[in-house]
């Protein structure tokens, strides 16, 4: 499969670029509806992007209101409580990159080898309930567990031993968010593995047995190279997604814990951009994200190419 | 349910509005009173001689009906809501014939609560026949309001009539945006505003509110005539059950002294909930939407600058760090705090006066039949209480600068109509819609249908709302009673605050100010951070640039005066 | 709740027939139980907050005014929170906005994405990486609230219901994902295909789309989840609310729960006739409205994840 792609490459390099265009037609064709959409709905509005590059009143306009050069960025980089943010960021994501991501891979291989239908169907029908919680849902059930005053301290306290402070603990506080992602996201995340496991032939499985190897070769041999490209698809557009971590989930939670556990890049734009009508602020701050967002997502792009697999595109 | 219960004022309770996916927060620094806003064109306020001139002039309804609690006039002009603790028994009509002549008129209020339809809805049929036009009421989710508001300016949207609180007022930048809207001067100023009576019955306090860049734009809703952010309630049964006389708690020192005795945390019950916006008359210093205030020495401070301030936060740190307050109030969840209080989680809660009704009491009792609400008798530090009064509208309503001048001649006998006082026929029709349909009087008040529950919603009144007096709800009419009486006495200690009601519009460079500050506050009244963090914080908030915003504010009291 | 759901799963493990096939060794014991263990515990942190929304909005004021918060341990039963939120007129005529939304939406979407998927799921097509480009940068940069509202309402979306489909119908993290199924699972099928001379559109009818079941279906629910709990364009772009879809009119109950900033009251509670409700209750009722759907659906989903689907399509 692999090889065949790669000869039909060779071949496709020296095609001159006219008789491409022509046998591909029907694929171009197949792409315009959602590139039409994209360029009306998604590109046409970024001329707001501009505003970052402007003293921008909702009066003014987009027109009328003044330039004002890199004034903004150069204000914003000046900013230590700009820094703490993203390195807020960066850690919080690192985190979950490592305790969350390989989760719903886990627990998709664990539904995938129980023979049970039933048991299979209620377990699957159940987890991924919580992806429907809204963060402030989460965050309360959550409170009323471990909070000071929630199930288990009091229970704690009832019986003599030393409560435990997780909810308003700056220190633990990336443990905690992750927790609550796992809790409330992992159900949810398994389903696109779920249907990558689905579509692995099963002959393979059947052939294996008979030459002997047990479950885990199997499952080293089979399982996970029939779905390590999708693993490696989700795990690019997870970096990509690396400057964003949970907006809502911060903001419920920035008066349990404080500013400097809490505080990530695009809650710093929300405080002082939207929240001061600093429109250009927010502006420039998520034309920001969005450099270093598309630079995460290309490297890890190429990184995924250099260990051979696609990731968002053949090479 | 009284639709009306969105009137009363606890400006501060400054929110966690905990929808479900969607929530909207407003910096606790941001909830700006009078609709102090960011300005590229100076400081938006207005002098005292010229404000005269805006003015409408204030003509006391000819027809007031006698209530069953008089109001209490205090010190400062500020006076306690009088109370009536029955629907007068024969309605009087103050507005002579149908004010509209079949003009429409979309206007948009927000709206904190289940919308009703609009295709089908008796109660909004039965006000816009009474009122000769057709106001086609858009409510929008008070709660994404500020998400909405600058798309309708940026995109041309504004309807023919809208409503904007206070707090929405700096992310719009309002001193720029007032613009947009009709000058009413040519119309009420002065004694042009007697043609409309139950307008020119309005305190001339909230016409104040309603004046930006030297003009008259708004419409107010009128708070009252004592409107400020809340005090701390205890809860009388428990205080009964453990032997404590509330009357003897005259001083913060003393009031801390009950964590211990209160506060038993395997029972689950903690004596305090987070205290700090409801303690500023304690230790004398503003709070928002107030900032500002005048030490003895004529110097001008910010609120953050006060001593009483920094007393406040080192009062509530000791108590957050020895286990008084519960854990959920340090964890910021603030919005269960009336369920804390309802189950005795939390003994001492401070909340807004609104909160003390008939209401709250079967709210309470549903949790605990002998649930007793009381509030502590006003004391300060010092011994010399003073209580600083928030803007006494809070939220005004515009005209789209686009409509005619009939349109507005129109739109405001319109809003002649809806300004009709308690005790007249048009203010049941506009607050409970139709007698027999919408609501039914019940022990000689109004109570609404489940018919009118579903399609009352506080709209119309949005739009303008005259003098509101206390009423019963629930049926409770010792909590009234309570309520009044401690209002009575509240108001002997009411103070204006430096630039009272001045809409004074200061520079945007300030605004990145706040979050920093207010960071830090939360993390030292949680207990989190030493108050020596907030000194330090206190130090950048000057050199940052809070030093210059004093100087901005010496020079509006120079040139404008502090609103005195 | 936690041991009733335990046992039952356990009995059921004894109970139900197994589909082990003949060449799989049986399990050990250790593994069983290892495997019990994790499932037992996944299922029971997700049942037990969930019986707590159910039974929240299923309790009577006193019992969540006592509990100040979810209740655990019913006391009393009432249907008073999903009463109020179905007598409302609105309901009736939002849930057809909601399921038109949905079913015209996802219908688009689906056409939309796999269309774009295979288009760009050949390796070497013409401009396929320039395209995919034109895709993935559309993920990081958005212009804003605001120039997106002008947008829109300059084509006419404001106060019409397309505003509700359109400017949010391509998701090019659905895209990306279905072409990596596209791209990874049947290419030597459509290699075949091309051999045979079938055209694109033939190929992708009747050889991917077949083989691809599972992540369509899988797609399909991120899309028909996400129009059918959509309000925020609603909140934008249609200030009317006889045009709301059902959750724009069920998320208003939730904030009756809130004080509204200028006071503290409205905080105590509605009116169900003479029964007053919490407003957890009611904001309880709300999310368990809104996992009915997709319990309703979910199954048909999760048929496609039958193991060896493909089985058919290569053999033959």
């Amino acid at each position: 499969m692999r090889d065949g792609g790669r000869v039909q490459k060779r071949t496709l390099r020296r095609a001159d670029r006219r008789r491409r265009f022509l046998r591909d037609r029907s694929l171009l064709l197949m792409v315009i509806p959602a590139v039409v959409l994209l360029l009306i709905f998604n590109y046409a509005p970024m001329f707001g992007t501009a505003t970052a590059f402007q003293n921008y009143s909702i009066y003014a306009g987009f027109m009328h209101s003044p330039w004002s050069g890199l004034e903004t960025f150069r204000s914003m980089f000046a900013d230590p409580l700009f820094w703490q943010s993203l390195e807020n960021t960066l850690v919080l994501s690192l985190v979950q990159l490592l305790l969350f991501f390989p989760i719903p891979i886990a627990l998709a291989l664990l539904l995938n080898s129980v023979m049970n239908n039933r048991v299979r169907t209620i377990v699957q029908s159940v987890v991924y309930l919580p992806h429907f919680f809204s963060w402030v849902l989460a965050v309360t059930i959550f409170q009323e567990m471990l909070g000071g005053a929630g199930a288990l301290n009091q229970a704690l306290r009832q019986h003599g031993y030393a409560t435990w402070d997780i909810m308003t603990n700056p220190d633990a506080f990336k443990f905690l968010v992750t927790a609550q992602v796992v809790w409330k996201e992992a159900g949810w995340g398994i389903i696109v593995f779920l249907a990558a496991l689905a579509a692995i032939d099963q002959n393979l499985y059947e052939a294996s047995a008979v030459d002997g190897a047990g479950r885990w070769r199997r499952m080293w041999h089979i399982t996970l190279p029939g779905i390590r490209s999708i693993v490696v698809l989700m795990l690019v557009l997870r970096l990509g997604n690396t400057l964003t971590v949970g907006f809502e989930q911060m903001l419920i939670q920035r008066g349990a814990v404080g500013r400097d556990a809490s505080e990530v890049l695009d809650t710093y734009a929300y405080y002082y951009g939207v929240v001061n009508a600093n429109f250009s602020l927010g502006a420039a701050a998520s034309l920001f994200k969005g450099v270093l967002s598309l630079i995460l997502i290309l490297a890890a792009n190429k990184i995924a190419h250099l260990v051979g697999e696609d990731g968002l595109y053949r090479k | 349910m009284n639709p009306l219960d969105g009137l009363r004022a606890d400006r501060r309770r400054f929110l966690e509005l905990a929808g479900l996916g969607a929530i909207a927060f407003a910096g606790s620094g941001l909830l700006a009173g009078c609709g102090d806003a960011k300005t590229t064109n100076g400081p938006g306020t207005t002098g005292k001689d010229q404000l005269k001139a805006l003015l409408p002039s204030y003509v006391e309804a000819s027809n007031a009906i006698k209530p069953d609690i008089a109001s209490v006039q205090g010190s400062n002009g500020f006076f306690s809501d009088a109370v009536f603790l029955a629907y007068p028994a024969s309605p009087v009509t103050t507005a002579t014939g149908i004010p509209g002549k079949g003009g429409t008129y979309v206007a948009t209020t927000p709206l904190w609560g289940a919308i009703p339809g609009t295709s089908g809805n008796s109660y909004y049929e039965a006000v816009n026949k009474a009122l000769g036009a057709n106001v086609k009421i858009q409510p929008s989710d008070g709660t994404n309001y500020e998400k909405v508001l600058p798309t309708l300016f940026a995109g041309d949207k504004l309807p023919d009539w809208i409503q904007i609180p206070s707090w929405n007022m700096p992310k719009l930048g309002f001193a720029d945006a007032v613009g947009k809207f009709a000058d009413l001067g040519p119309y009420l100023s002065g004694d042009l505003v007697k043609a409309y009576p139950n307008l020119a019955a309005i305190p001339t306090s909230a016409w104040q509110c309603c004046i930006w860049n030297g003009k008259l734009y708004g419409l107010p809703v009128y708070y009252g005539g004592a409107t400020f952010n809340g005090m701390p309630f205890y809860r009388k049964d428990i205080f009964d059950k453990a032997g404590i006389n509330a009357d003897e708690i005259d001083s913060p020192d003393k009031l801390a002294a009950l964590g211990k005795e209160l506060t038993n945390a395997n029972a689950g019950q903690w004596a305090f909930g987070d205290m700090y916006g409801y303690i500023n008359h304690m230790f004398k210093f503003p709070a928002d939407p107030n900032r500002w205030t005048i030490d003895a020495d004529g110097k001008i401070l910010h609120r953050y600058e006060t001593p009483g301030h920094l007393e406040a936060l080192n009062w509530q740190n000791k108590l957050a760090t020895a286990g008084y307050i519960h854990p959920d109030a340090l964890a910021d969840k603030s919005q269960d705090a009336k369920q804390r209080f309802w189950s005795g989680k939390e003994v001492i809660s401070g909340d807004g006066p609104g909160a003390w009704t008939g209401d709250d009491s079967s709210s309470g009792k549903a949790a605990n039949p002998t649930y007793n609400r009381q509030a502590f008798k006003i004391f300060a530090a010092d011994g010399k209480p003073e209580v600083l009064m928030n803007p006494s509208a809070g939220m005004y309503s515009f005209l789209n600068g686009k409509l005619s001048a009939d349109q507005i001649k129109e739109a405001l006998a319109i809003a002649n109509y809806l300004a009709a006082p308690y005790g007249s026929a048009e203010w049941l029709t506009i607050n409970f819609g139709v007698d027999g349909v919408d609501y039914k009087m019940t022990d000689g008040n109004p109570v609404l249908t489940e018919k009118g529950s579903k399609e009352v919603a506080t709209t119309y009144q949005f739009l303008i709302t005259p003098l509101t007096p206390t009423t019963v709800k629930g049926g409770d009419v010792q909590a009234t009673k309570d309520y009044a009486a401690w209002q009575g006495d509240m108001v002997k200690y009411a103070v204006k605050p430096a630039f009272y009601g001045m809409n004074v519009t200061e520079p945007a460079q300030y605004a990145k100010l706040v979050q920093p500050m207010e960071d830090t506050i939360k993390d030292v009244r949680y207990g989190r951070k030493p108050v020596s963090a907030y000194e330090e914080a206190l130090k950048s908030w000057k050199a940052q640039g809070g030093d210059q915003l004093r100087a901005f504010y010496e020079d509006i009291r120079q040139k404008y005066g502090t609103g005195q | 709740m936690t041991t009733t759901t335990a046992t039952d799963l356990a009995e059921q493990k004894v109970r139900a027939p197994s589909n082990r096939p003949s060449w799989e060794e049986p399990p050990t014991a250790a593994g069983q139980t290892g495997k019990g263990a994790v499932l037992i515990f996944t299922v029971a942190v997700v049942i037990v907050p969930l019986w707590m929304v159910v039974i929240t909005s299923l309790s009577p004021q006193g019992a969540v005014n006592q509990a100040s918060g979810m209740v655990l341990v019913p006391h009393g039963i009432t249907t008073a929170a999903y009463q109020q939120i179905f007598t409302n007129q609105l309901i009736m005529h939002s849930l057809l906005v909601s399921l038109a939304v949905t079913l015209i939406g996802t219908a688009i979407s689906m056409v939309v994405t796999i269309l774009c998927a295979y288009g760009l799921s050949r390796p070497g097509s013409y401009a396929h990486r320039p395209i995919l480009m034109l895709l993935v940068v559309t993920m990081f940069f958005s212009g804003g609230l605001i120039p997106s509202f002008l947008v829109v309402t300059a084509l006419g979306g404001y106060d019409s219901y397309w505003s509700m489909v359109l400017p949010s119908a391509v998701s090019v993290f659905n895209i990306l994902v279905m072409r990596g199924f596209f791209a990874g699972t049947a290419q030597e099928l459509i290699d075949a295909a091309a051999i045979d001379g079938a055209s694109e559109w033939r190929t992708l009818w009747s050889v991917v789309l077949p083989t691809s079941r599972a992540v369509v279906a899988v797609i399909a629910l991120f899309y028909g989840v996400g129009y059918w709990n959509t309000f925020f364009n609603a909140l934008l772009y249609l200030p009317d609310n006889q045009k709301w879809p059902l959750q724009m009119v069920i998320y208003t109950y939730t904030l009756q729960g809130n004080s509204m900033p200028g006071t503290g009251v409205t905080n105590t509670g509605q009116y169900f006739g003479h029964q007053q409700i919490a407003p957890l209750a009611i904001q309880m009722a709300v999310v368990t409205l809104t996992l009915i759907p997709i319990l309703l659906i979910y199954p048909f989903v999760q048929r496609h994840f039958t193991k060896g689907m493909l089985l058919g399509a290569i053999k033959g």
